[in-house]
């Protein structure tokens, strides 16, 4: 494919926050969660001078979903739960670029958790943040996966039946190679995580705890500030196990990266998928196949 | 005086090796430059079992598999009766049979007239006296080729490279098998005026309409694929799994077929050419990320091989009855284009076309296929296969100073920036949008959206009004029909045609948008219409009546599942009849 488009202007290398911020006005509630997640991704994004042009950020559909709107890349707010088959195929197709995907968890544990499972399991080379805020926002107040059990929303009158997922401790049983888990009102240690899970190679999965306050409550960022406690200095990282330790904390908000290893991602592998189709030979054309349906012995 | 053409059916147990058998014959023949069309049919084991196949040999273009077969090869009575519907003898057939098979059959059971020839053959003895044993599939080509005037030498060099690919002893004692049967064929009672005449000619192609699909996508610059194997599209997938890491490309085999549209979408948006394949569960599926593709004027491939439905159906069977689904599924307001491959030829110039469109205008294109047209093998002239490829249309340098996404443009299109271009930077939605991109919901904007959006299927219609018309130009007889119909309308157009009547056909490829002004023309050229297909609803005819006036008094229509494919005869019986007597046009019941 030929590119018609020239460089019209060169910007300069340096990057500030306000260098990812759009013009759009973010639509989301005063006190909202979420604001400190897009403040955080702006310096985290400064941190890593990531090139506005060369990177994409991809949502699915929810308050947080509006995320790409509201930051000066190439972004796609697409349907939702579908965030994540999205970010696979502009990051296998265009392995140049840098690619993060970002949703709640409504959209990325529910109706879009195969994917979620699926991803991990493919080590796309993808960041993956889900703002977390127990609760369906844009749809006024319905229980999600990770709404406690008995708690009442507007779904659960009576009190939620259903038990919750912790969201990291599915992201490390399905196989995603980076694991951390921030609380949105701790915006220096969410900025840390950020840049680490930006940073890593393969499928990093970043859970932020992002309060709502209309449908949850002023109290859950009370609550979520009174439970985070980090993670202790030794904790091993390249260890599921001790990894798994620190999910499903009903008494903690355990912050850090719980999880770190080195893997192939699914673009290493696809590689070694051309190296073995090649087998040291030229690349094929299509005139090549052709022939190959033509009877010649 | 020998026969044109030559109809071969097969059938045998697991084990007989009916589909080498129908394989070896079809590559000896496009070797020889012959028309060959070959179908399969299976049992429904995972592995082996019985089978079926029927070739059709002729020197002429060959449209369909032939109402009934010439000769039927008989391996196993046993299974034949699943195959009835796909390996009718022609009352006249040579029948051939193994004479150790226990099962007992009359030329009654078989339909058979005082001309046919029944003989029962040693096949399973002969192979193993050969020398290799479990070969009856190929004493029997050894037995057609004698009897029936086939390029012997050709024959033994296909069964060499069939066989002796791997260890040169393989393919001697395929050979031999051969020889055996060749000459046990020749001390049969001749039969001159049943053997197939014809003058070798340069080789052909032969490939599946599933294979001509990828290839016409690998030839359109298609370097991504995503898909979820389903019957009867998984060999497209399959295919493009083996050459597309060869051509610098990425197939990628997601959880579902959300995912793999998803994914395909993800590419488009990156700036690849993408593609998917799936039958009509996987389209239902994929329905969903279809409104975002229309809405975000994303440019994608969605091959569609129709199979029995409603749920799962009959998935290994034929029918056209996705037309509505494919023409009308989705929420709300949503542009689309939708083609048809009407054979194996055209399977890959409609998937050229099917991307030209795409990322020429930005916009989601399905194309019907069915499994008729993807699972049967077909030949062709290898020169055939050009088609010019187009581009999205990207921003220039001057655009890029001030660029808007989706802006307003006479065409509808806006130049589409590549993610890496600085300067082309923009944020896309499924929500409402403005030409920026940025989300809205006022009615002012809708409208206007919805007008830019649909817009482009006016070029579309006028680029690419593609539609084929054989017969007459003044019919007593239309006959309407879309996708795989085509091959057995034609021949049965030809037919007509030869006996003096006057019938034509219209067959339109690109189904949506209609090529309404072709078809109101053809419509008053002829008398009376026949709308032919394979939907118990009539879909087509009722998608036909939606814009078009098909008074009642002239209208016939022709339809009923699928299951089985459609026949000439029933066609033909069709047109006697209607062109006998001023029939009552029949009712579509609502």
């Amino acid at each position: 494919m030929s590119e018609t488009a020239a460089l019209p202007e060169f910007k300069p290398a340096e990057f500030k926050p306000a260098d990812y911020k759009t013009d759009l006005k973010p639509v989301w509630c005063a006190g909202c969660g979420d604001f400190g997640v897009l403040t955080g991704l702006y310096r985290a994004l400064t941190e890593l001078q990531v090139k506005p042009w060369e990177t994409v950020v991809v949502s699915g559909i929810g308050c947080s979903s509006r995320l790409p709107g509201y930051v000066d890349t190439f972004g796609v707010n697409s349907l939702h739960g579908r965030a994540l088959p999205l970010a696979a195929g502009v990051k296998v197709a265009r392995p140049d670029l840098k690619v993060i995907a970002v949703g709640g968890d409504g959209d990325g544990l529910a109706i879009g958790g195969n994917h979620f499972m699926h991803a991990a399991r493919r080590n796309l080379d993808v960041t993956y943040l889900i703002m977390d805020n127990e609760i369906y926002g844009l749809t006024k107040g319905q229980a999600a996966p990770t709404t406690p059990a008995g708690d009442k929303t507007k779904s659960t009158h009576y009190g939620n039946p259903e038990p919750s997922v912790d969201p990291c401790e599915l992201a490390i049983s399905f196989g995603a190679t980076w694991v951390g888990r921030a609380f949105s009102g701790d915006l220096k240690g969410t900025v840390e995580l950020m840049v680490k899970a930006l940073s890593h190679k393969g499928f990093a999965f970043l859970n932020v705890m992002s309060p709502c306050v209309t449908w949850r409550g002023d109290d859950q960022f009370k609550t979520l500030k009174a439970k985070q406690r980090q993670l202790p200095e030794n904790h091993d990282a390249s260890s599921r196990a001790a990894a798994l330790v620190y999910t499903r904390e009903p008494e903690f908000v355990t912050t850090g990266v719980l999880y770190d290893v080195s893997e192939p991602t699914l673009l290493d592998r696809l590689a070694t998928v051309k190296v073995n189709a090649l087998a040291g030979k030229p690349q094929s054309t299509v005139a090549d196949i052709i022939r190959s349906f033509q009877p010649s012995f | 005086m020998p026969k044109r053409e030559l109809t071969i059916a097969m059938v045998g147990a697991g084990g007989d090796g009916i589909v080498t058998m129908g394989d070896v014959l079809s590559q000896a023949a496009a070797r020889d430059g012959l028309n060959v069309l070959k179908t399969e049919a299976y049992g429904p084991q995972i592995r082996g079992g019985e089978s079926s196949c029927v070739v059709r040999l002729s020197g002429d273009p060959i449209y369909e598999s032939g109402d009934g077969a010439d000769v039927l090869v008989v391996f196993n009575w046993a299974d034949f009766s699943r195959f009835k519907g796909e390996c009718t003898p022609a009352k006249n057939a040579v029948v051939l049979s193994d004479d150790a098979d226990p099962v007992a059959r009359t030329p009654e059971d078989l339909g058979l007239d005082a001309d046919a020839v029944w003989i029962k053959l040693p096949f399973g003895k002969l192979s193993t006296d050969s020398g290799a044993k479990g070969s009856k599939n190929l004493v029997g080509l050894g037995v057609l080729t004698a009897l029936f005037g086939l390029p012997v030498d050709t024959l033994r060099r296909a069964v060499v490279s069939r066989f002796g690919r791997k260890k040169a002893a393989v393919g001697e004692g395929a050979l031999k098998a051969f020889e055996a049967g060749f000459l046990l064929g020749q001390t049969l009672p001749p039969m001159p005026e049943r053997r197939l005449g014809f003058t070798p000619g340069p080789a052909k192609l032969i490939m599946s309409g599933n294979e001509a699909t990828a290839i016409g996508a690998l030839h359109a610059g298609c370097r991504y694929f995503a898909g979820y194997p389903i019957t009867p599209s998984t060999e497209i997938l399959m295919f493009l799994d083996e050459w597309l890491p060869k051509m610098g490309g990425t197939l990628v085999q997601t959880e579902d077929e959300l995912s793999a549209i998803g994914a395909v979408l993800g590419a488009s948006f990156a700036g690849e050419k993408a593609m998917t394949a799936t039958s009509g569960p996987g389209l239902s599926l994929m329905t969903e990320m279809l409104g975002l593709a229309s809405m975000a004027e994303l440019p994608c491939v969605i091959v569609n091989v129709q199979r029995g439905g409603p749920s799962t159906g009959l998935p290994t069977k034929s029918e056209q009855s996705d037309l509505f689904q494919a023409i009308y599924g989705g929420h709300g307001d949503m542009p689309r284009v939708v083609l048809a491959c009407s054979d194996v030829e055209d399977s890959f110039h409609t998937t050229v076309d099917a991307f030209n469109i795409a990322e020429e205008y930005q916009i989601p294109v399905i194309v019907l296929s069915d499994q008729l047209v993807a699972g049967r093998r077909e030949t062709f002239d290898p020169a055939s296969l050009v088609h010019e490829v187009k581009e999205r249309r990207l921003p220039s340098a001057e655009e890029l100073t001030d660029y808007r996404r989706y802006r307003e443009t006479s065409d509808g299109v806006s130049p589409m920036a590549r993610p890496g271009v600085q300067g082309g930077i923009y944020q896309t939605n499924g929500l409402e949008h403005d030409e920026e991109g940025s989300p809205g919901s006022g009615f002012h904007l809708h409208e206007k959206m919805n007008a830019k959006r649909y817009r482009k299927l006016r070029p579309i219609r006028d680029a690419y009004t593609f539609h084929r018309r054989y017969g007459p130009e003044d019919a007593d007889l239309g006959i309407v029909c879309w996708g795989s119909s085509k091959g057995v309308v034609r021949e049965a157009v030809r037919r007509a045609n030869d006996r003096g009547e006057k019938v034509a056909a219209f067959v339109p490829q690109m189904i949506y948008p209609f090529p309404k002004k072709e078809f109101e023309a053809f419509q008053k050229s002829v008398k009376r219409l026949l709308v032919v297909e394979l939907s118990y609803a009539a879909q087509f005819y009722r998608y036909l009546r939606t814009f078009l006036d098909l008074p009642e008094e002239r209208t016939h229509v022709y339809k009923r599942s699928g299951g089985k494919n459609l026949t000439v005869a029933e066609v033909d019986a069709e047109i006697v009849a209607l062109l006998a007597a001023d029939r009552v046009p029949e009712k579509v019941s609502a």
